[in-house]
């Protein structure tokens, strides 16, 4: 049974295997070894009839091969309507000849599956919204990526991804001490601007817990800030967690579900030992999914519910503004045609349809709906992990054709989009078919509009 | 008086000119020097590919690449490095502004020594100012300690600094950069020209002025740096005081031409948080761009207050 040094069955544990994953470059070595990589069909076998529930299994028998799904998916339309995009042509050839063959299948067709997991679909569950029983092939792809992860047939950023958050409790190499110190510069470097301004940490009691993305720390640390500013404006008794900060999962687009409980349970950690009245998650579409809609589940609360009453930033930022927390200036309003990206982790998993529409009322003078909207919206191209995978680079730049068109089909300038993938995705759209458009999070545009309550403003210079 | 410079660097030959002033500095006040690369922006979330910031290219992150680039850099500074051995060489990956500060932080930096590209001289299009709106604008508005920019081929660093030109626009960032062109002048002997523009482009005011009220506002000018700023260099009095009016970065530019001046010290004092509105907007860049010596942009009081 062999099995690579890299690429094997393996759960990356220690510093050492993930540095080796990491020094592999473009996971050569890795995609080499999965050619050789045994299948182990009994304890493949075993695992799927212990975790095929009831529902999967039905889903499996009953598809009526109608082909409804077929235009829902954006692969499909994106792809020239080829039929082996359709939903429900690409699950059966997969998951659905995995069951009926017992697991007994080759590597090859194990490779085969994983790229149709990863390439071939998003996990954006549209395709559910529309078969007439409900069918849901981001579920199912979600279940396949498991049974695949299990067998060691995962993408070499996947593995890396996992590692990650089984070593540091975070999708990137963010320890402790990193996010501390960037959290203490962050305060430091906007204090000037905003007098007072803090990010307090493990402060018990606290309003709102605020937990991010790892790539906040990592990369992009003036995202805090802004979000630190904007409770400051607010007036909030918040707080961020030194330990359970981190709300992404990539061990969810993986399937290493042992890693998503470890992961969530870290962020549950946090909200029992500083019991804050409430959580918010940054601008994330995942990371809410992960933490908020899975993760309970994972985690084996009955309830189905986080231990604190949890929400996403976009519904932080609608209160706010309905209560008059933050107050807008209204000569600053949005004036260019601007659009507005629904996320398919909050649309199609928690219903946030309305809220940014309120949003958007408050700030935009110009908004304009894509076509379709709300729980109809379309995937990005970069969801269920595709962003960062290079192996399905040119698969996800094909699908975000569909995202290209309606955008531009709004004439809007300008896209928001509160979710950290979808603003990769969009602004990897714009690097390829240079559409002339901009992006962004909701927090520097709100930072740009509101009003600075008098007592808070810096001293006057000069 | 500079203990720890860090010199941000794109490793190409954009940043040639400042290399040889991060390098001469350091060499002549013994300094602890560190040449500072971002080599790749990581642009595509947890993925392991970069964006090469020299080529544009898109490469495969790994220890060995980046050991490939450190040596490129020994390479490309093998010279200045056999001269000053009192020097580290770092490479990493991430989005360069960020991680420029983030260094300069956590070294506790008393100097960032950075290049710029003059608008004739595209070569590394791909360069720092580029990306998310420039790394310039970010790093000279939010860093700790005075930022050395070094933006045209003539601007090189020949024997130590002689003439400084402090540009004021009275602000409360330009008292940092005045307590630092003064204490640079005080302890290296420089002669430290104090110098206001008064705009009259008419842009900001919407009208024209009168003779009379340029010549009122040029003597009010004088009288506030006299009161803002002499009483604060005690017993040091190798300085003049001189007011012109006209646009202020031109004027700071030819100012510091006829001085024969060698430095150019000024606050980077905008409000416009949008780093690609205030792209190259600023008086602070107008004069890098132009100024044929280097320009030290200086914000904030930290590093100034100990030197
Ligand atoms: S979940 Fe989305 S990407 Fe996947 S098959 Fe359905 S519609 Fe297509
Ligand atoms: S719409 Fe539903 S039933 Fe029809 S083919 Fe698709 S998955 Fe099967
Ligand atoms: S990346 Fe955005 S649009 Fe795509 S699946 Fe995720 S949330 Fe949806």
């Amino acid at each position: 049974m062999p099995e690579g040094i890299l690429c094997n069955k393996k759960m990356v544990d220690t510093k050492e295997q993930l540095d080796a994953l990491l020094a592999d470059a473009g996971g050569a070595q890795y995609y080499k070894e999965m050619k050789q990589l045994d299948v182990d069909s009994d304890a493949l076998w075993v695992t799927i009839q212990k975790s095929l529930k009831s529902r999967l299994k039905t889903w499996l028998e009953i598809c009526a091969h109608c082909g409804m799904c077929a235009e829902s998916c954006f692969y499909y339309t994106a792809n020239n309507r080829d039929p082996r995009q359709v939903p429900s042509y690409k699950i059966q050839s997969t998951l659905g000849e995995l069951v009926k063959r017992k697991g007994k299948v080759d590597n090859t067709f194990m490779q085969v599956c994983m790229d149709t997991a990863f390439s071939k679909c998003s996990c954006c569950t549209r395709c559910g919204v529309y078969c007439p029983f409900g069918i849901d092939m981001g579920v199912m792809f979600g279940y396949l990526r498991g049974l695949l992860f299990s067998q060691g047939f995962t993408p070499w950023e996947m593995k890396i991804g996992t590692g990650m958050h089984r070593i540091y409790k975070a999708q990137m190499d963010v320890t402790t001490e990193d996010w501390l110190d960037t959290c203490e510069w962050m305060a430091e470097e906007w204090e000037e601007e905003y007098p007072g301004l803090k990010i307090p940490v493990d402060k018990e009691n606290a309003d709102i817990l605020y937990t991010v993305n790892a790539r906040e720390p990592k990369h992009y640390p003036q995202d805090i800030a802004e979000a630190a500013v904007l409770f400051h404006l607010a007036g909030e008794n918040w707080t961020v967690p030194s330990e359970g900060w981190e709300e992404t999962s990539l061990a969810m687009f993986a399937g290493d579900w042992a890693a998503c409980k470890m992961q969530v349970e870290n962020v549950y950690a946090a909200m029992d030992r500083l019991k804050p009245k409430r959580m918010v998650v940054t601008e994330c579409g995942h990371a809410y999914r992960a933490t908020v809609i899975e993760g309970p589940y994972w985690a084996g609360l009955k309830s189905g519910q986080p231990p604190v009453e949890s929400f996403h930033y976009v519904e932080w930022v609608a209160e706010a503004l309905r209560t008059g927390k933050l107050k807008i200036d209204p000569s600053k309003k949005i004036k260019e045609p601007v659009t507005y990206q629904d996320s398919c982790n909050y649309i199609r998993n928690a219903g946030l349809a309305d809220i940014p529409r309120e949003i958007m009322s408050y700030i935009a003078e110009d908004f304009r709906e894509m076509t379709p909207n709300r729980e109809h919206n379309f995937c990005c191209g970069g969801g269920g992990g595709l962003n960062g995978i290079g192996r399905y680079r040119e698969a996800r730049n094909i699908g975000m054709k569909v995202k290209r068109d309606q955008i531009l089909a709004t004439g809007a300038k300008l896209v928001i989009a509160p979710c950290h993938n979808c603003w990769d995705a969009i602004r990897d759209m714009e690097e390829i078919y240079h559409m002339g458009i901009k992006w962004s999070f909701l927090k520097p545009i709100l930072i740009k509009m509101v009003e600075v309550p008098e007592h808070l403003k810096p001293r006057d210079e000069g | 008086m500079f203990k720890k410079i860090l010199f941000a660097t794109t490793a190409s030959p954009s940043c040639d000119h400042a290399a040889r002033v991060a390098f001469d500095m350091a060499k002549r006040y013994g300094s602890e020097l560190t040449v500072f690369h971002v080599l790749g922006i990581p642009s595509r979330g947890f993925s392991q590919f970069v964006k090469d910031v020299r080529t544009g290219e898109t490469v495969s992150y790994n220890d060995d690449y980046l050991e490939w680039v450190k040596e490129e850099i020994k390479n490309t500074y093998a010279k200045q490095l056999k001269m000053h051995e009192n020097c580290t060489i770092e490479a990493l990956t991430g989005i360069p502004h960020t991680e420029i500060l983030r260094a300069a932080r956590k070294e506790d930096a008393d100097l960032i020594v950075m290049g710029s590209t003059t608008r004739e001289e595209n070569e590394g299009t791909y360069t720092y100012r580029n990306i998310a709106g420039s790394t310039l604008q970010t790093v000279t508005k939010a860093a700790r300690c005075p930022v050395l920019v070094i933006g045209r081929p003539a601007a090189s660093f020949w024997g130590g600094f002689s003439d400084i030109v402090f540009g004021t626009d009275f602000s409360r960032a330009a008292d940092s950069a005045f307590m630092f062109a003064y204490k640079v002048a005080k302890t290296l002997g420089c002669k430290l020209h104090l110098f206001h523009a008064c705009d009259i482009s008419g842009v900001h005011a919407g009208k024209l002025l009168e003779q009379y009220e340029i010549e009122d506002n040029l003597r009010i000018a004088r009288e506030k740096i006299r009161k803002m700023y002499v009483p604060r260099m005690k017993g040091f009095d190798d300085y003049e005081i001189d007011v012109w009016e006209g646009i202020p970065y031109v004027e700071i530019v030819k100012y510091t031409r006829e001085r024969s001046a060698d430095l150019i010290v000024m606050a980077h004092h905008t409000r416009e948080p949008s780093p690609e509105k205030a792209l190259l907007g600023s008086t602070l860049e107008q004069v890098v761009l132009r100024a044929t010596c280097p320009v030290a942009s200086v914000n904030r009081p930290d590093k100034v207050i100990d030197l």
